[in-house]
C-alpha cells in the first residue's frame, strides 16, 4: 500500500481545531460556550471541505495526507494519519455530523446545565473520531476508539433522560469489555510479526502481509470481531444500543448512530478483511447468516416499538445488518453497497434522531402516537420527516436505495435464494417506515394540543437541511460518493484474492 | 601475615554505589537524634524538613551511582539499571506522598515523631530490596520494610482498625517471611549458594530441590504483595493505615516486594519453566479474578481500592508467568506507573479524609464534581487509569501484559485477564458515575490544600496520563536495564 506524505499536516490541523475551541470553551465564560463551539465545529467542517478538494481522487487507494511521528519505536507504535478513500469519506461524515450536532445542541431546551462540559465532550468526540477513520497505527488507532467511550459516557450519563445513569453504564461496560478482545487481537498480530520478521510493529501497512499459523488467524479474526460486532452493532450483541440510544440526548444519538456504529462497520472492512482475508473467507457463510439475522429480528423489533427513539435504534440495527451482510458478501458490488450504506445510514439515522429530539422538545413524550395528524400545523416538519423515513427505506432517489439494492445485486452473485433472503429484510425495513409515517402525521386526532405548535426553523431547520442534502445527492449522484471509495475496496478486494489465491 | 597484606585482602567496597542508601541511611540516623532532643513543636516543622531534604540528596546521588554499575559489598550489593531505576522511583514516591504527612498527621491529632526515621529505614529497606540477590540481603531488607509498615500502620491514635489491621499484617507477614527463608534453605541445600544467580544457573540433579524452594520463596513474595490466596491481611492493613501509609504501601512497597521475583524472572531456565509459569500464572488468574470481584462489593473506599491493589498484581504476576524480556519489560512499567496511580489514588482520599464528616463511603462520592472539582477530575484520572483506559498508563501496562501472554500464548491467562478487567469497569466507572453524574447527598467542603500536596497531586496526575502518551520517555531506562539483566 502506497502512502504519499502530507505537504500540509491536514488530518493533524483538523484534529487540533476541536481540541482549541474546546480550551476556549472551558477557558470563556458559559454562555459563550455554545458560540465557540460551533465556531470550531463550523471551521473543523470548512477545513474538511478544503481536505476534500486537496484531495487526488485519482489516486484514491493510496494514503494521502500521510503523517508520522514515532511514538515507541522499539515496539514499532507511531502516530500515523492519512486518508485514503474511504477514510476520507468517513472523516467528511464526521465533520459533517459534528457540525449538525452541535447546530442543534445549541436550540435544544433539554441542554440547559453544565454547557461547557457538553459542548467540550462533543468537541473531543470529533477528534477522537477523526483519530479513529485517520490512523494507520492499530494501538493509535485502538487509543482513539476507546477514547471516543470517555465523551459518550458523559453525553448520556449527564444530560440523557430518565434511565441515563443505567443506559451509560451498560454502554460503557458492553464497548470497553469487548475492546479489551480486541486489544489482545491487536498485540497477537504485532507479536506474530515479531515471530515471523524478528520485530514488532503496529502499522496497518507492515501487517497486511503478515502470515498467521492455521487457526491462529481465525482466534485473532474473533478477536477483533467480537469487539466490532458489539459496536456495530450485530445481533446478538445489541443490546446495549436500543438503551444507550434511547437515553441518550438528541446530539448524543445523532453521533453515536452516525459515526460511532460506522467505527465498527469501518473496522470490520479495513482490519478484520483486510489483515485476515483467509480467516474472513472461512467464515463468510457465518457472518453473512449474523447479518441477515439482524436484518430481520431487528426490523421486527423496530416495528414493535412506540417510542421514536428505540424505533430509530432498532432500525439502526436493522441497516448495520445491511452492512455487515453486504460486507461479508466478499465481492466489489457488496463492498459498495457497505460503504454507501454506512455514510446513507450516517445521514438517515441522524435525520431521524432529530426527529425524534423535536418530538420531545415540543411534546415532553417519546411516544409516536403523541404527534398524530401534526402534518396540517407543521408541514415543513412533516415533508423533511417524510424524505428522511423514505430514504432510509430505500426508496430509490434515497440514499439508502443504493446500499440495498446492491447488496441485492451481491447476493445474487452466490445464490438467488440469499438474494430473495435480502429482498425481505428490506421488506421490513419498508414496513416499519411506513407506520411510523403513518402514526405520526397521518391519523387525525384531536387538534387541540397541537395547534399552538410552531413549525421548524431557524438552527434546527438548517441541521436538517444539512442532512437532507447530501441524502438526495447520494439519491441522485451516487457516483459522486463511489468515487471517493471505489480504488480503496478494489484495493482491498485485490489484496483479498491475492492472500486467497 | 603481616598487616598489609591483611588489609590487601581485603576488598574495600566501591561506596559510590551505595551513595543513595547512604543518604536515606544517614537521613534515618539524624532523625531519630533529632527525635530525641527537640520540643514537640520545633519538631513539627523541623522533621518533615529534613526528611525531605535527605531524600532529595538521596536523588541527586542516583547521578553518581548511576554511572558505575556492577557488584559491590562482595557480591551482595547489585547496582544495575533495574536496581537505579525502580529505586528513583521509590525516592520520588515517597517524596510524593511525605506531602501529605505533615497535615494529616496534625489533623488526625496523632502527630508522632518516630513517623519520620520509621519511614526513612522503611525506604531503605525498599531501596535495598531492590539491588540485591543474594537471599540473606533480601531476607533482611524484607523484614526492614517490613517491621517498618507494622509500626506504621499502627501509628493513628484512638483508631481500633488501625491496630487491628497492623496485627493482621504482622502475623501474616511473619509467615511470609517463614516460608520464604524456608525456600531459601531448599534452594542453599540445592546448590551451596545463596546468590540467586548462581542457584539459578547451577546445574544440579536435585531440580526438585530447586523448584520446591522456589516456589516456597514464591509464596513467600506472593503473601507480601497479596495475591490470592495469601491476601487477607491486605485489605484490613489498607483500610486500617494511615491513608498516606496505604499510598507508600501500595507504592513503594509493591514496588519493592515485586523486584525479587523480576530478578528471579531472566534466569528461569528451560528446566523448570514450567514449574514457574504454571504457579505464577495460576496464582496470578485467582488473584485477578477474586480482587475485582470482591472490590465490586465494597461500601468503603479503601477498602476497594485495597481489592483493586490486589487484583492489580494479579495482572503484574500474569507478566511475570512470562520470564521473556518482553515480560520483564512489561513488568517494569506496569510497576512504575502502577505506583503512581495507586499513590495518587489513595492520596486523594486521604484529602477527602480532613474533612471531619468524610466517613470513607462510596456513596459520599455522589456528586463530588460540584464540591471539589480539581480532587474529582484527579480521582477520574485515576480511576480510567487502572481500569486501563487509552492514553493513561494504564492502558500501556495491560497492553505490555497482553503481550508478554500473546508471546508465549498464555491464551486462556489472557481470556481471564480480560473477563477480570471486564469486572472491574463495575467498580472504577461507577466511582466515575457517583462523582460526575450524581447529585451530591451531603454538602461535603474539602478544606484548601496546601501547596506542596497540590503540587504532589499535578506530578502525579500529569504522570499518570504523560507516561502513556509518551511511555518513550521512560521505555529507554526500562529496555536498557531489562536487556542487562538478561546479557548475564
Amino acid at each position: 500500500m502506497e502512502v504519499i506524505a502530507a505537504k500540509v499536516p491536514a488530518v493533524s490541523i483538523s484534529m487540533l481545531i476541536p481540541v482549541v475551541a474546546s480550551i476556549f470553551v472551558l477557558l470563556l465564560k458559559e454562555s459563550y460556550a455554545r458560540t465557540v463551539a460551533l465556531i470550531g465545529a463550523g471551521l473543523t467542517f470548512i477545513f474538511s471541505l478544503f481536505v476534500l478538494s486537496a484531495f487526488d481522487f485519482s489516486k484514491s487507494e493510496k494514503v494521502q495526507f500521510f503523517e508520522s511521528y514515532d511514538i515507541l519505536s522499539e515496539l514499532g507504535v507511531s502516530f500515523s494519519v492519512g486518508l485514503d478513500g474511504l477514510s476520507l469519506l468517513m472523516y467528511f461524515l464526521t465533520t459533517l455530523i459534528s457540525l449538525v450536532a452541535i447546530m442543534w445542541s445549541v436550540r435544544d431546551r433539554q441542554i440547559d446545565s453544565r454547557l461547557k462540559e457538553y459542548y467540550i465532550a462533543f468537541l473531543m468526540t470529533e477528534t477522537f473520531l477523526i483519530g479513529v477513520f485517520a490512523s494507520w497505527d492499530l494501538v493509535v488507532f485502538y487509543v482513539f476508539y476507546e477514547l471516543t467511550l470517555i465523551p459518550m459516557l458523559f453525553a448520556i450519563g449527564v444530560w440523557g433522560y430518565k434511565l441515563r445513569l443505567y443506559s451509560s453504564y451498560k454502554f460503557f461496560i458492553y464497548i470497553f469489555v469487548s475492546s479489551l478482545f480486541l486489544l489482545l487481537g491487536i498485540v497477537s498480530t504485532s507479536v506474530q510479526h515479531f515471530l515471523n520478521n524478528g520485530e514488532f510493529t503496529f502499522s496497518y501497512f507492515s501487517l497486511l502481509n503478515n502470515h498467521y499459523p492455521e487457526g491462529l488467524e481465525i482466534f485473532i479474526f474473533l478477536l477483533f470481531f467480537i469487539a466490532f460486532a458489539v459496536k456495530t452493532p450485530i445481533v446478538p450483541f445489541h443490546t446495549w444500543l436500543p438503551d444507550a440510544h434511547g437515553e441518550a440526548p438528541t446530539a448524543g444519538s445523532v453521533v453515536l448512530a452516525a459515526v460511532l456504529l460506522k467505527m465498527g462497520t469501518y473496522a470490520l472492512l479495513r482490519f478484520n478483511i483486510g489483515l485476515f482475508p483467509e480467516a474472513a473467507l472461512k467464515l463468510m457463510p457465518l457472518l453473512v447468516a449474523l447479518g441477515i439475522i439482524s436484518i430481520v429480528y431487528a426490523s421486527w423489533m423496530t416495528i414493535a416499538q412506540n417510542n421514536v427513539k428505540r424505533f430509530v435504534a432498532y432500525s439502526s440495527v436493522s441497516h448495520m445488518g445491511f452492512v455487515v451482510t453486504a460486507m461479508f458478501l466478499l465481492n466489489l458490488e457488496g463492498f459498495k453497497a457497505s460503504v454507501i450504506e454506512m455514510f446513507a445510514h450516517g445521514m438517515t439515522s441522524a435525520g431521524l434522531f432529530m426527529v425524534a429530539g423535536f418530538v420531545y422538545n415540543r411534546l415532553h413524550t417519546f411516544n409516536m402516537h403523541s404527534l398524530r395528524g401534526s402534518i396540517k400545523f407543521m408541514p415543513v416538519f412533516a415533508v423533511i420527516t417524510a424524505t428522511i423515513a423514505f430514504a432510509a427505506m430505500g426508496l430509490p432517489g434515497g440514499s439508502s436505495f443504493w446500499g440495498k439494492f446492491l447488496t441485492i445485486f451481491a447476493a445474487r452473485e452466490y445464490d438467488y435464494a440469499l438474494a430473495l433472503l435480502v429482498l425481505a429484510g428490506g421488506f421490513f425495513s419498508a414496513a416499519y417506515v411506513l407506520y411510523f409515517l403513518k402514526t405520526m402525521f397521518l391519523d387525525v386526532k384531536e387538534e387541540s394540543i397541537l395547534i399552538h405548535f410552531k413549525d421548524i426553523r431557524g438552527f434546527k431547520l438548517t441541521a436538517f437541511v444539512m442532512i437532507v442534502i447530501p441524502i438526495l445527492i447520494i439519491g441522485f449522484f451516487p457516483h459522486v460518493f463511489f468515487a471517493f471509495f471505489e480504488e480503496s475496496i478494489r484495493f482491498i478486494l485485490s489484496n483479498l484474492l491475492q492472500r486467497v489465491m | 601475615m603481616s598487616i598489609e597484606a591483611l588489609i590487601g585482602t581485603v576488598e574495600l567496597p566501591d561506596l559510590s554505589m551505595f551513595l543513595p542508601e547512604l543518604s536515606v541511611l544517614i537521613t534515618a540516623f539524624l532523625l531519630f537524634s533529632v527525635e530525641l532532643f527537640v520540643s514537640d513543636r520545633v519538631k513539627r516543622n523541623l522533621l518533615p524538613s529534613i526528611t525531605a531534604i535527605g531524600l532529595i540528596i538521596s536523588l541527586i546521588a542516583f547521578i553518581f551511582s548511576g554511572q558505575n554499575y556492577g557488584d559491590t559489598f562482595y557480591g551482595n550489593f547489585t547496582n544495575d539499571g533495574l536496581a537505579t531505576l525502580v529505586k528513583a522511583v521509590e525516592v520520588i514516591t515517597t517524596l510524593l506522598i511525605l506531602a501529605f504527612v505533615q497535615r494529616y498527621y496534625i489533623n488526625k491529632a496523632s502527630f508522632y515523631g518516630e513517623f519520620y526515621y520509621i519511614l526513612a529505614f522503611t525506604l531503605l529497606g525498599a531501596m535495598l530490596l531492590a539491588s540485591s540477590y543474594n537471599l540473606i540481603v533480601i531476607y533482611v531488607s524484607l523484614e526492614l520494610i517490613s517491621i517498618g509498615f507494622y509500626i506504621l500502620t499502627a501509628l493513628l491514635r484512638g483508631s481500633f482498625i488501625s491496630k487491628e489491621g497492623a496485627f493482621k499484617y504482622l502475623m501474616l507477614g511473619g509467615i511470609s517471611i517463614a516460608l520464604a527463608s524456608y525456600g531459601a534453605v531448599f534452594m542453599y541445600t540445592y546448590a551451596g549458594s545463596l546468590d540467586l544467580r548462581e542457584i539459578l544457573t547451577y546445574k544440579g540433579e536435585d531440580i526438585h530441590y530447586l523448584v520446591l524452594g522456589l516456589i516456597l520463596f514464591l509464596i513467600g513474595m506472593a503473601v507480601k504483595i497479596g495475591a490470592v490466596p495469601f491476601h487477607f491481611w491486605l485489605p484490613d492493613a489498607y483500610q486500617g493505615a494511615p491513608t498516606p501509609i496505604t499510598a507508600l504501601m501500595a507504592s513503594v512497597g509493591k514496588l519493592a516486594f515485586f523486584i525479587p521475583l523480576l530478578r528471579v524472572m531472566p534466569l528461569v531456565e528451560e528446566r523448570f519453566a514450567i514449574a514457574w509459569t504454571l504457579t505464577v500464572g495460576v496464582i496470578a488468574a485467582f488473584t485477578m479474578l477474586y480482587g475485582n470481584l470482591v472490590a465490586l462489593v465494597q461500601r468503603d473506599i479503601k477498602r476497594l481500592l485495597a481489592y483493586s491493589s490486589i487484583a492489580n498484581s494479579g495482572y503484574i504476576l500474569a507478566a511475570v508467568a512470562v520470564s521473556e524480556e518482553i515480560g520483564v519489560k512489561a513488568v517494569v512499567y506496569f510497576l512504575i506507573v502502577y505506583a503512581f496511580m495507586s499513590a495518587g489514588s489513595f492520596l486523594v482520599v486521604a484529602l477527602l479524609e480532613r474533612n471531619p464528616e468524610w466517613e470513607n463511603r462510596i456513596r459520599e462520592f455522589s456528586g463530588l464534581r460540584f464540591n471539589a472539582p480539581y480532587l474529582a477530575f484527579a480521582f477520574m484520572v485515576y480511576m480510567f487509569a487502572l481500569l486501563g483506559l487509552p492514553p493513561t498508563v494504564g492502558f500501556v501496562g495491560k497492553a505490555l501484559v497482553f503481550m508478554s501472554l500473546s508471546l508465549e500464548r498464555l491464551w486462556w491467562l489472557a481470556l481471564i485477564m480480560i473477563v477480570s478487567t471486564g469486572i472491574s469497569t463495575g467498580y472504577y466507572v461507577r466511582l466515575v458515575v457517583l462523582m460526575y453524574m450524581k447529585e451530591r447527598e451531603k454538602e461535603v467542603t474539602v478544606p484548601p490544600s496546601g501547596r506542596f500536596e497540590t503540587l504532589s497531586l499535578i506530578i502525579l496526575t500529569l504522570a499518570t496520563v504523560a507516561l502513556g502518551v509518551f511511555p518513550a520517555v521512560v521505555w529507554g531506562l526500562i529496555s536498557s536495564s531489562a536487556d542487562a539483566l538478561f546479557m548475564r
